[in-house]
């Protein structure tokens, strides 16, 4: 399993691959993603098939909140290995 | 991000208005073939036998060309192509759902109400499809989840209405190249050639007026619009060709199929040589569209 600073790093590779706009050194792990559309609904089948292979496990789409995106720090601490349900 | 507040809505409805022939002739069409699916469904056979028959071409099978494919022997190659069409269908069952929530909404609505006749259709015809999907999927397997979840997002109805049509188009290019192989393979199941043959018959038709309707949205509203929203269109519909290829790739369906590591297995297959040409050559006839009326202005480099 990885840990979370692995899925932290692969998480936030995949982000500026994404929003090229966004810089290595202007994306944190608090920069609001969505919020300040360096990412939209349009992603988001993409980011849970990485978050789901990252973290070997499935996400139930009818249990997920807006707020589960919000950043590189809140989907760790949601998806990462601390965040997975049987 | 540049103002789209303001929609053309005299261009809007001139564009509309030139697709009346279109419309007229397409809905006459669809009167002449109305069909009640649940006659057809009684006909279907009460099991299947995975196994034993093709439900997919084996040539259209996610993993065909990759080195796990070669692995596979013939029964295990046929339940692979199993859950492959009970998935082509789950995110044609998915892409439905939210395809008649759209044409709900615009029925009637006052600028559309010239094609609102063959929007009837369009839905009547997108609800039959998903009876037949829905049919196959649960009498014979399930309805694979949608990995789909949309966040609110505030954009003004000119916009709205492109992404909604354009996305659209390109879901229903890709499966048409799909149906139009599948139901030429005397290979496949019986079952799988119908669903495949129906649907390519009925979305020839939808193709035609999203064409046309695509065309002219972008052709009424692209003036209206500034630099930064066509960007950011090009952007979001470059995404999409993304997300609606990656479907094609589901985990769900290789552990179904009994392969160890399924989003490992998703993710090589992705990324195969093979299965990027083949997405590169099954995207050419809709990315020509795009390109040709300037819609985009670069093709989606990350779905290939």
């Amino acid at each position: 399993m990885r840990s979370d600073q692995e899925i932290r790093d692969l998480l936030r590779s995949w982000v500026l691959t994404k929003a090229p706009e966004l810089s290595a050194d202007g994306l944190t792990d608090r920069t609001p993603l969505f919020e300040e559309r360096h990412l939209r609904s349009v992603h988001l089948p993409e980011l849970l098939l990485l978050l789901e292979r990252l973290r070997a496990a499935p996400i139930e789409v009818e249990d997920l909140r807006p707020g589960d995106f919000r950043d590189i720090h809140t989907m760790v601490d949601r998806f990462g290995g601390a965040g997975v349900t049987p | 991000m540049s103002s789209t507040a303001n929609a053309p809505k005299p261009r809007l409805a001139e564009a509309i208005a030139s697709l009346g022939d279109t419309v007229s002739r397409l809905s006459h069409l669809s009167k002449r073939s109305y069909q009640n699916p649940y006659i057809t469904l009684r006909q279907w056979p009460a099991e299947v036998r995975p196994e034993d028959d093709w439900f997919s071409s084996p040539e259209y099978v996610s993993l065909y060309g990759t080195p796990l494919w070669d692995t596979l022997d013939e029964p295990a190659r046929r339940r692979l192509a199993f859950h492959e069409a009970v998935n082509f269908y789950s995110l044609n069952i998915h892409g439905e759902k939210g395809l008649m929530q759209g044409l709900a909404q615009r029925l009637y609505r006052k600028d559309l109400v010239d094609v609102s006749e063959y929007l009837h259709h369009f839905l009547d015809e997108e609800n039959k499809h998903s009876i037949y999907f829905g049919g196959f999927c649960t009498r014979y397997a399930k309805v694979y989840r949608s990995r789909q979840f949309a966040l609110e997002e505030t954009r003004s109805q000119s916009v709205e209405d492109f992404l909604f049509f354009a996305k659209t188009m390109i879901f229903e290019e890709i499966v048409d190249r799909y149906n139009w192989v599948q139901a030429r393979d005397a290979r496949l199941h019986p079952v799988a050639r119908f669903i495949n043959d129906n649907h390519h018959v009925e979305e020839s038709r939808h193709l035609v007026f999203g064409r046309q309707l695509v065309t002219a949205l972008w052709g009424a509203c692209v003036p209206s619009w500034g630099d930064d929203t066509v960007a950011d269109l090009r952007r979001q519909l470059e995404q999409f060709f993304v997300v609606s290829w990656r479907e094609y790739y589901n985990p769900d369906v290789y552990a179904d199929a009994g392969l160890d590591d399924p989003w490992e297995v998703a993710e090589r297959a992705w990324s195969a040589p093979a299965q990027r040409a083949h997405r590169r050559a099954v995207s050419t006839k809709v990315l020509s569209f795009l390109t040709e009326a300037g819609i985009l202005d670069k093709e989606p480099a990350d779905a290939f």
